[in-house]
Formats: C-alpha cells, sequence, structure tokens
C-alpha cells in the first residue's frame, strides 16, 4: 500500500527499517540525534544514543571513524551535513573509503554510507550550497546516489545501507526543506544502483537531470511541450554506477543530448557524460551535446547573484532549444 | 617486571626475524630486485615487537609504514610479507596493497598512505569493539611525526569521550620523516597531549624489552579491562634513513654513535645470555636459523605468481562491474 510522504520520512523510514533489520546498522554525524535537518530526528528515541551517536566537528576524523567501525564489522550511516563539509574528508573518503577494498586485496571492504546535502537557493553563502558530486567521479570505489523522489531518497538508501561499497548519498535541501511529497509503498523494497528512470517519455531530444534538476527538466518539458518540442527527462538516479543502457536507448530515439546538474560546468557529471556520447554513441547524434549547469563561479551571498547562479528551468528550455 | 624466559626468547627471535627482513629488504633494492621502498625501523625493534608482544590474535593492530616491526610482533609470516612486498598475486593483498600491508588472519586491517589518517579508523575499530561487546583491544602505533596529523587530536577526543578500548602508542624515534623531531615540536614528549583529554601516559625508554613490553602489557590491561584510551611514548632512535633514497645527510654522526651503544637487539642478547637461556653458540645457531627461515621465506615468494591483467579490475567494487 502506497501513502504519500515527505522526501525527509522516506529517508527517516529508510534508516529506521534498516537498523531494524540488521543491528550493525548505526548512524554517526555532528548533531544527528537532534537532526539538523531533520532526516535522523527521532530515531534517538527507538536506537538509542548507543546507535545514534553524535560526534565532535571533525569531518575527516569522524569519516575515519565510520570507515574503522566497517572494517571491524559495522555498517554505518555517517552523515556529513553540508557537501561543502564533505570537502574536509577528502582524504578518508577518496584514499581510503573508496580503495581501501582493492588495496587489501578484498580482505577488507568498507560497507560505509555517507549522506550529505547538497544545493543552493539558501541565502548561505559559499560554503553551505554547493553541489560537489563530480568532485567524487574520479575515485574508484565509490557509488554516487543522488534521489529527486520520496520513493527514490527510501529505495536508494536501503540499497546504500545494504551495499557491501561505500556509497556517497547526495540529499538535495531542496528536497528535504520543500515538504516534497510523493508515493512510498509500505512495504520494504529497494532499489538497485544503476538504473534509470525515465520521468517523462518524448522523441524530439533526451534531457538526462541529476536530483532537483529533475523537477526543473520536468517543468522544462512542459514548457517546451507548448511550442511542440517533444523531450524525454531521464533520472540518472545514480550517477556511478551510470545507467549507459538507458541513455543510449533513449538517443537512438531522440539524437540530441542535453544534461542537466547544478553542480558546475567545468569537470562537472554532463562533461562525463558529454564525452560517453561524443566517443560511443557519436553516430546517433544529429546536433552538439549541450550542458546546462552552474557557471564557474563561487555561490555569492547575494540573493540577485544566487539567483543568476542556479541553473533552472528557463536555462534547461533555452538549451534545449540550441540543439534543435 | 622481566619477561619469562621462554618470552623473551621468542621476543628476541622475532626482533632478529625483523631486523634480517629489513636488511634483505635493503639489499634487494640496491640489486634491484624489488621495487617497493624500504622505510627502515633499524633500532626500533624493542619497540614494535614489544609493543606488540601483548596482544592476542583477535586484537587489531594499525602499524606504521615502518612496519615489519610491528607486523612481525603481531603474527605476520615472513612469507606474507616478502609476498606483499614483492607485489604477489598471493600476497594478502594479492599485490595490491605493498607496503601497505593488511592482514585479516592476523586482525591487521590496513595502512593509510597519508600519515595518521589512520588515528580516526582505530577509533572506529575500538568503538565497534565496544558496541559489539567483543574483548578485543586495538592498538594504535604511530610515529611522533604523524601526531600533528589532524586526525589525531579529534582521535584522542572521541577515545576519551567514548571510552574504547584503544591503546595509542608512539614510536618517538627522533624524526619526522627527513628532519629531526625538534623541528616540528615545541615539546620533547608528545604523549602529555593526552592528558588534555582526560587519558592516562606513560614515557618510556624504547631500547630495553622487558620495559617495552611490560609498558604495552599494562596499557593493554587497562583498556581490555574497560578503563578507556591510553597512551604510551617510547624513545628511540631511527638508525636507518626515512626510506632508502634518503641519503640521510641531517643525521649526526654522534647520534648515531650514542643510540648505537644501545641497539635493542644487542641489549635483549645480553640479556639471553645473563640469564643463561642461550650459549653463545646457540645463539649463533638460532641467527642462522632466522636467516635461513628468511631467506627460504624470500625465495618461496619469488616463485609465486605475479598478477595479471584481471586482476587490475578485480576488488574495485564488491561484485559486478561498475562503470
Amino acid at each position: 500500500m502506497a501513502r504519500k510522504i515527505t522526501y525527509l520520512k522516506a529517508l527517516n523510514e529508510a534508516m529506521a527499517e534498516e537498523m531494524r533489520r540488521d543491528s550493525t546498522v548505526f548512524v554517526l554525524g555532528e548533531d544527528v540525534r537532534m537532526g539538523v535537518f531533520g532526516q535522523t530526528t527521532g530515531l534517538v528515541g527507538e536506537f538509542g544514543e548507543g546507535r545514534i551517536l553524535n560526534t565532535p566537528i571533525a569531518e575527516n576524523a569522524i569519516a575515519g571513524v565510520a570507515i574503522g567501525a566497517a572494517m571491524n564489522g559495522l555498517r554505518p550511516i555517517l552523515e556529513l551535513m553540508f557537501c561543502d563539509f564533505v570537502m574536509l574528508a577528502m582524504d578518508q573518503i577518496c584514499n581510503n573509503l573508496a580503495q581501501w577494498r582493492y588495496i587489501t586485496g578484498n580482505q577488507y571492504g568498507l560497507p560505509v554510507t555517507i549522506r550529505t546535502t547538497v544545493g543552493a537557493g539558501f541565502r548561505s553563502g559559499y560554503g553551505h550550497s554547493q553541489c560537489l558530486e563530480s568532485q567524487l567521479i574520479q575515485v574508484p570505489g565509490l557509488i554516487l546516489a543522488e534521489p529527486s523522489t520520496p520513493y527514490d531518497a527510501k529505495g536508494l538508501l536501503k540499497s546504500a545501507i545494504r551495499s557491501e561499497d561505500p556509497v556517497v548519498f547526495f540529499e538535495h535541501k531542496k528536497l528535504l526543506l520543500g515538504r516534497v511529497e510523493g508515493d512510498v509503498p509500505e512495504e520494504d523494497y529497494t532499489i538497485p544502483f544503476g538504473e534509470a528512470v525515465i520521468r517523462k517519455k518524448g522523441k524530439d531530444a533526451t534531457v538526462l537531470a541529476i536530483g532537483i534538476m529533475v523537477h526543473e527538466a520536468l517543468n522544462a518539458a512542459q514548457e517546451l511541450a507548448h511550442e511542440g518540442i517533444d523531450i524525454e527527462v531521464i533520472d540518472l538516479r545514480t550517477i556511478v554506477p551510470l545507467d549507459k543502457d538507458t541513455i543510449f536507448e533513449s538517443l537512438e530515439k531522440t539524437g540530441r543530448l542535453i544534461t542537466v546538474e547544478e553542480s558546475r560546468m567545468r569537470g562537472g557529471v554532463g562533461a562525463e557524460i558529454a564525452a560517453l556520447a561524443c566517443g560511443d554513441y557519436f553516430s546517433l547524434l544529429k546536433a552538439p551535446v549541450k550542458r546546462v549547469a552552474a557557471p564557474m563561479v563561487p555561490i555569492a551571498g547575494s540573493a540577485v547573484l544566487e539567483d543568476l547562479y542556479l541553473p533552472n528551468k528557463d536555462t534547461i528550455v533555452r538549451a534545449v532549444k540550441r540543439t534543435m | 617486571m622481566s619477561l619469562d624466559n621462554e618470552k623473551l626468547l621468542e621476543i628476541y627471535r622475532k626482533m632478529l626475524l625483523v631486523r634480517t627482513i629489513e636488511n634483505t629488504h635493503s639489499r634487494l633494492l640496491k640489486e634491484g630486485k624489488i621495487h617497493v621502498n624500504a622505510h627502515l625501523g633499524t633500532g626500533q625493534e624493542a619497540v614494535s615487537v614489544g609493543v606488540t608482544g601483548p596482544l592476542r590474535k583477535d586484537d587489531i593492530l594499525f602499524g606504521t609504514h615502518r612496519g615489519v616491526g610491528e607486523y612481525i610482533g603481531k603474527g605476520m609470516s615472513p612469507k606474507d610479507i616478502w609476498l606483499e612486498y614483492l607485489g604477489k598475486k598471493t600476497g594478502p593483498c594479492k599485490g595490491k596493497g605493498t607496503q601497505h600491508l593488511a592482514d585479516r588472519k592476523n586482525n591487521i586491517p590496513g595502512l593509510a598512505a597519508c600519515l595518521g589518517s589512520d588515528f580516526s579508523m582505530a577509533v572506529g575499530t575500538s568503538l565497534a569493539a565496544k558496541m559489539r561487546h567483543l574483548d578485543q583491544v586495538t592498538l594504535f602505533f604511530v610515529g611522533e611525526g604523524a601526531c600533528n596529523e589532524g586526525d589525531a587530536n579529534p582521535s584522542m577526543c572521541m577515545a576519551a569521550l567514548w571510552n574504547l578500548p584503544l591503546v595509542f602508542a608512539v614510536c618517538t624515534n627522533q624524526f619526522c620523516e627527513m628532519s629531526y623531531m625538534r623541528e616540528h615540536f615545541p615539546t620533547e614528549d608528545v604523549a602529555p597531549r593526552a592528558a588534555g583529554y582526560g587519558i592516562p601516559y606513560e614515557i618510556v625508554d624504547g631500547q630495553d624489552i622487558d620495559t617495552t613490553y611490560e609498558a604495552a602489557r599494562r596499557a593493554v590491561e587497562h583498556a581490555r579491562s574497560e578503563k578507556g584510551p591510553y597512551m604510551l611514548e617510547y624513545k628511540t632512535f631511527r638508525m636507518a634513513p626515512h626510506h632508502s633514497g634518503d641519503t640521510a645527510r641531517y643525521v649526526r654522526q654522534e647520534d648515531l654513535d650514542e643510540w648505537g651503544k644501545r641497539d635493542p637487539i644487542d641489549l635483549c642478547q645480553q640479556k639471553i645470555f645473563d640469564r643463561k637461556i642461550l650459549s653463545p653458540e646457540e645463539d649463533q645457531k638460532l641467527r642462522d636459523a632466522v636467516r635461513t627461515e628468511v631467506s627460504q621465506a624470500l625465495t618461496e615468494a619469488f616463485a609465486a605468481p605475479d598478477p595479471k591483467l584481471e586482476d587490475l579490475f578485480e576488488d574495485v567494487y564488491a561484485q559486478r562491474e561498475v562503470g
């Protein structure tokens, strides 16, 4: 039976259900007993302070704690409050967490889930607003997931917690705080990594979007429909692994590709996908690949500048038209 | 307190093994027969073998890149060390770790390449031991140089905050990579930092095996009896360069001469003779046996298979290939 719940609630349920199911799962992070955005709020009541662990403010070190706990039989869910703060833990995440299975010859896999928030629009300035997913694309050994709906939030987080591989899980603040609701079954389910989903079928162009940008792309689709342009909107759901099959099948049909992300343009997720398309699917392309992403500037505190910085429905519409 | 004769002999043998392996490694490098750089712990054997002596097999050890001493101390075999140092497919890390040794059989989870990153991993393993109600101690063994890394302080903080079964053991060998410790530290000692977190600490001589072992025994016992973390600092001297490519021009000859008078293996040998555990002839036999063991292990390791192309892509993820 499905009911409507928020994105926030979906994440909370995923953690609670997995903690009930598996006694080795626990949550650690800064202020997780309270829950800064609310994802972990209330868990301490059911699971106690022993399994919902407030940590000191020391991102790299608490990432190391999660790694150590995973080395010794536990499945930590580590919350790093903002992805801007993830940068403080890059040594542990990129050098150690991601590569430990490999460099120990499969003796020590690390089933760690790192949850973090991304996204601008809250007038929070340069260091609490970024989308830095693409910083992690270069690292072998990580799974990168970014759900855009409550259904995906719950299913992907459950998969992350059960995964034998480390997962970095990105939650957009607009989805968390915007009370975004969606149908979520009461029954247990998971979503496999590497399976994108087509949010809207279309024949003229393929728009690949991540996280919050899926919603902007769907708005763009409505506007473009009025002008007779029928786009296909694909929600990637996981950046690594990338669902190449779905991208290929869509491009076979449309021949036009537009990537959409809130992270910055240079070396972004879109750059990787554009390179894939130009390298492997060149014969399918009827037009140059277009990337919609944030510009290569910091995020200003000014509301005016922040709004100008963000990709949105309008920038997607313009990019699609340029491929026509 | 002194070690009993049997234990002393076992430790002595391990110290001999360590020095023989390290000297062999150094020779192999000169001969171009091995690629992995040698960070030798010559002169520190009473620390590395002593500190790991009281550990049980199921206790966890984080060692250093100067680690043959602590890995042999914890129970790793010379052959496994050679297999991994030679990058062989049958090494414990399948040749993918080489100097970053990990050995699950002996509860050695690995070595972080960036110094000091494993400080916090040791907090994690001991946290898991506590949460899982395991009767298990984690020993975090580290050089003084790495104690200035960012994870050191929050790790001591969390270990004390959560009352974890964790022993921090600092091997103060007077050098932080390629400079004297005094260029990195405003103080002579590192361990008093632990007091800032309410962690008890001891600073002990690192040359005498009875002292190094006994201090570790007290620390491990403290951690095992749920009294929380403990900090040890061993004072020793690194007789080798930082790594095999280091000319060590910065090392003063008078320091080498002074510390050389208290070589830990010589001191242990004297104890062995004083306590009449071995005669000089028996000692020579033991040393010959150790040399034979190391060279046999090396010969076997050289004969082991190298990894192949398919191994390049294995073990990145648990199962499937992820693109």
